[in-house]
């Protein structure tokens, strides 16, 4: 069994990690279908092309970086005043966001924007998007940054006071520094799963705010097509660099 | 650490409003919003009509008329121009989401094709203008044997799990019906329940249900026997000539036509009417053909096509051929309820 | 302590979340809710008179055989994650200096795009895909393998998609496990193997609850994936729900399916807090 371990590691590692690679192999491929013809920066050149695509690509980056930056703010607030004393509704609700199935919370935010907008005259747009994607990464951040917090030793904040400062200047400048990691990873987290999602902002997006996602979902359901590979490989990378800089960054 | 705290801290905070400095540069100058089926343009059919207009054009593209009207049903979706098929413009202007067509404001709505001037949807084009047209039949690998050339022929074990059909509801009890011998707006619940019960029969044999998406896959070969749109069967066909063939099915088959309609929320309805009448140019709309491999429902433009496209017998069919079809028609509501509940139990078998 | 301006911090800390939440989750799944008990509009859309038709129709063994059949490949989907997480998370555990490592690798996939993988997993099973014309060019098959749109497709898909899931908690009991029971099982003459079933696996009990509940939940309510690898031949709830709202334009319906998915999800949830401790 001691051999058998890890050579059964190797095998789930690159059941984990073969398909991703073997897309990008194939978005070099000079030719459409899966037979290797040559090396070729076509797809990725007619990405570039793609008007639409690149569109989509910054909209998605505009809305995860503000939806991001929103519900990590709001997330950390509310993770630190559940820690001083808990509210059953708000960690109830919380933790129902993170239990709806994402097909259910999609409708029930459509049907919400649209019964709200009948009084408001707006439509669907970004905000709508940027709406929904803090509401459900907040719950993520919450965890995060509560989890951090159960190891802080709350006597640090007690003797900020009586050193003589205001309840929100020990929260600035003892505990906050201490959750600069979590907040960092809480907003890794809420980035990566608002620029990943489909379901939830395919049904709340209007017409000005199409996402990456769902022009990928669009041309997956077409079938193969190897400037998909190419923007999956992009994709792929990006993240994955993202990732690695972040983790330097904690550790340092 | 602090120092990078402080810069995330600064990154973040100049984020929101550099978010919104972005936005509102996009939304900047005068622009249109068309919502069109996808492949329906050429290339650079959009991008001319912007530089001529000194308009920015937003075109986003839909796969069935269903997921069009989910978004307009709203009344406040943000589409100014969208493309229903036939049975779809009454609907939409009872439902009052569609503004008048002022003819005074489309020079060129002389080109279309006589056929189309006084369609039955739509007989004074008050409310849309014919764009394309089109029938729905059977898109197949011409290396099968027997050649399918019937609907019944989709039901061939044979080729199980090589068969798809339409994702949409009217096309595929269309489509049943027809194999029964039945009228395609049938609103009699027996013969509607007997073309489910044919469509549940046919369900374990399906790959999947795909409207457009399905032309790469039959063009790869994935995919032996489609029921497919004509338009694009000819797409399929012009990417590999030697390999596929299209059939107008034996019993009967469907006839479409999708028009361009203005949308009543709209507010750029000069915009709107010069888009439609750029379309109905007779070079922007034999360039479209030339691409998109559709019928289109301008006469003048018609004209203008090689002969290679004019004689096309996926498009153009011969005139006993299409006698066999049907114009789809607007069902009542209680037979539109009947249809759809009919869909979603099939669906979930 | 001083607790009014505690009080006061807290309240203003709280509000905006709590006001989102009430704004984009309590008051829309009343709005769902409400709509369940409505009837349909002709095009879509929701209109008088109340009824409770639309429950009375998810009675229909029709749309229980949904239900199961959800339930059914999300289990498939857990049990699958588990028996192929476990031995991973075990040797990440083992792994000594390098666990950081290995951990990263399972997670650097889960934090890429998910869309993307399941797209990889079309681009491998197509019929014309990788795996057939390898196969078909070693002359180990003469037709392709239908090996897209079908139930296995998507619980591939599922297992795949949700892994990293299953891992994570799995590694986490693990972790925590004192190897000096292992020692002492070895003393009492229990082979590896034994050792493993009667020792490590009992006292991963926690993790493996917390495993299969992170992947089944999200399986039931699963809407992409057996719509991209299960060809909309494949109706799942997720599927069920998605299609009232646009093709057949019954909301209320679509509607009631929601609360039914969300009460399952809950209940779930509600079972396995009470039979277990504290999971996340």
């Amino acid at each position: 069994m001691k051999r058998a371990l890890p050579i059964y590691a190797v095998c789930a590692y690159l059941f984990l990690h073969l398909p991703l690679a073997i897309l990008a192999i194939f978005s070099v491929n000079a030719s459409r279908f899966t037979l290797w013809e040559g090396f070729s920066l076509r797809w990725y050149r007619a990405l570039l092309a793609d008007r639409d695509l690149l569109e989509s690509a910054a909209n998605s980056l505009v809305i995860a970086v503000a939806a991001t930056a929103l519900a990590t703010i709001m997330g950390t607030l509310a993770a630190y005043a559940l820690w001083k004393k808990t509210s059953a509704w708000l960690a109830g609700s919380l933790y129902l966001s993170l239990v709806t199935p994402e097909i259910v919370a999609g409708i029930s935010l459509l049907a919400f924007f649209q019964w709200i907008f009948r009084y408001l005259h707006l439509r669907l747009g970004m905000h709508t998007v940027i709406l929904a994607h803090i509401s459900f990464s907040l719950a993520y951040v919450v965890l995060v940054i509560m989890a951090r917090l159960r190891n802080f030793d709350v006597s640090l904040e007690e003797a900020a006071l009586d050193l003589g400062a205001t309840e929100f200047g020990a929260f600035y400048r003892v505990t906050l520094p201490y959750l600069a990691p979590a907040i960092a990873a809480a907003a890794m987290l809420a980035f990566t799963v608002s620029i990943d999602d489909y379901v939830i902002t395919s049904l709340v997006a209007g017409v000005d705010s199409r996402t990456l996602p769902m022009v990928i979902y669009a041309m997956a359901r077409r079938g193969v097509n190897p400037v998909l590979n190419a923007v999956s490989t992009l994709v792929v990378a990006g993240l994955g660099t993202l990732i690695l800089i972040s983790e330097r960054l904690r550790k340092a | 650490m602090n120092r990078r705290r402080f810069l995330a801290r600064i990154v973040k905070t100049a984020a929101i409003p550099a978010a919104s400095a972005i936005l509102a540069n996009c939304n900047s100058g005068p622009r249109l919003n068309v919502y069109n089926w996808s492949d329906y343009v050429a290339p650079d059919t959009v991008a001319n009509f912007e530089r001529e207009a000194g308009l920015r054009v937003r075109y986003g593209t839909y796969e069935s008329n269903q997921e069009m009207l989910a978004q307009v049903l709203s009344g406040n979706s943000g589409w100014d121009v969208v493309f229903p098929s036939a049975d779809f413009v009454g609907p939409l202007r009872d439902l009052g989401l569609l503004a008048p067509i002022r003819h005074e404001w489309l020079p060129n709505l002389g080109a279309l094709d006589a056929a189309f001037r006084h369609p039955p949807w739509d007989p004074d084009l008050r409310w849309s203008i014919p764009y394309m047209y089109g029938a729905t039949g059977i898109l197949y690998q011409r290396n099968l044997m027997p050649q399918p050339r019937a609907w019944a022929d989709l039901w061939d074990p044979r080729l199980g799990g090589k068969i798809t059909m339409l994702e949409d509801a009217t096309e595929v009890f269309g489509a049943c019906l027809k194999k029964l011998g039945y009228s395609l707006n049938s609103a009699e619940p027996g013969e509607l329940r007997a073309a489910a019960a044919e469509a549940e029969r046919q369900k374990p044999l399906l790959r999947a249900y795909l409207n457009a998406e399905v032309r790469d896959q039959v063009v790869a070969g994935d995919v032996a026997v489609a029921q497919a749109w004509a338009v694009t069967a000819a797409q399929a066909i012009a990417a590999a000539p030697d390999r596929l063939a299209f059939a107008y099915p034996d019993e009967g088959f469907a006839r479409f036509a999708d028009n361009i309609a203005i949308l009543r929320e709209s507010h750029r309805a000069e915009a709107a009417h010069r888009w439609i009448d750029y379309l109905l140019r007779p070079p922007v709309a034999a360039s479209i053909v030339q691409t998109t491999r559709t019928a289109t429902c301008n006469g003048a433009a018609y004209g203008l096509l090689p002969a290679s496209l004019r004689d096309d017998p996926v498009l153009y069919p011969a005139p006993d051929v299409l006698n066999r079809g049907e114009w789809f028609a607007p069902q009542s509501t209680a037979s539109q309820r009947l249809r759809d509940r009919l869909w979603t139990e099939m669906k979930s078998s | 302590m001083i607790h009014t301006n505690v009080t006061r911090l807290r309240t203003l800390f709280l509000a905006p979340a709590a006001l989102l939440m009430l704004a984009t989750l309590a008051i829309p799944v009343v709005i769902v809710a409400a709509y369940s008990f409505l009837s349909r509009g002709a095009y879509g859309g929701v209109e008088a008179p109340w009824t409770d038709q639309n429950y009375v129709r998810l009675l229909d063994p029709l749309y229980g055989g949904i239900f199961l059949r959800s339930a059914w490949i999300s289990l498939l989907a857990s049990v699958g994650c588990l028996i192929l997480g476990f031995p991973l998370a075990l040797f990440i555990a083992r792994s000594g200096q390098r666990k950081n490592l290995y951990l990263a690798l399972v997670i650097l996939p889960f934090w890429t795009s998910f869309l993307i993988r399941l797209y990889a997993w079309m681009f491998l099973l197509r019929d014309t895909g990788l795996i057939n014309t390898i196969l078909q060019s070693f002359g180990l098959i003469h037709a392709p393998l239908p090996m897209l749109y079908n139930q296995g497709a998507v619980i591939l898909g599922l297992v795949y998609g949700y892994l990293p899931f299953a891992v994570l908690p799995l590694y986490a009991t693990l972790e925590r496990q004192d190897p000096a029971l292992l020692d002492a099982a070895a003393d009492l003459g229990a082979s590896p193997l034994r050792a493993l079933f009667h020792v490590t696996i009992p006292l991963s009990a926690p993790g493996i609850w917390a495993a299969s509940i992170l992947v089944f939940v999200p399986c039931i309510g699963t809407y992409i994936v057996s719509d991209l690898l299960g060809g909309s031949k494949t109706v799942l709830i997720g599927n069920l729900v998605q299609n009232q709202f646009t093709a057949s334009r019954d909301w209320p319906f679509g509607a009631a399916a929601s609360m039914i998915l969300l009460a399952a999800a809950i209940a779930v949830i509600v079972l396995m807090r009470r039979s277990r401790q504290e999971l996340l």
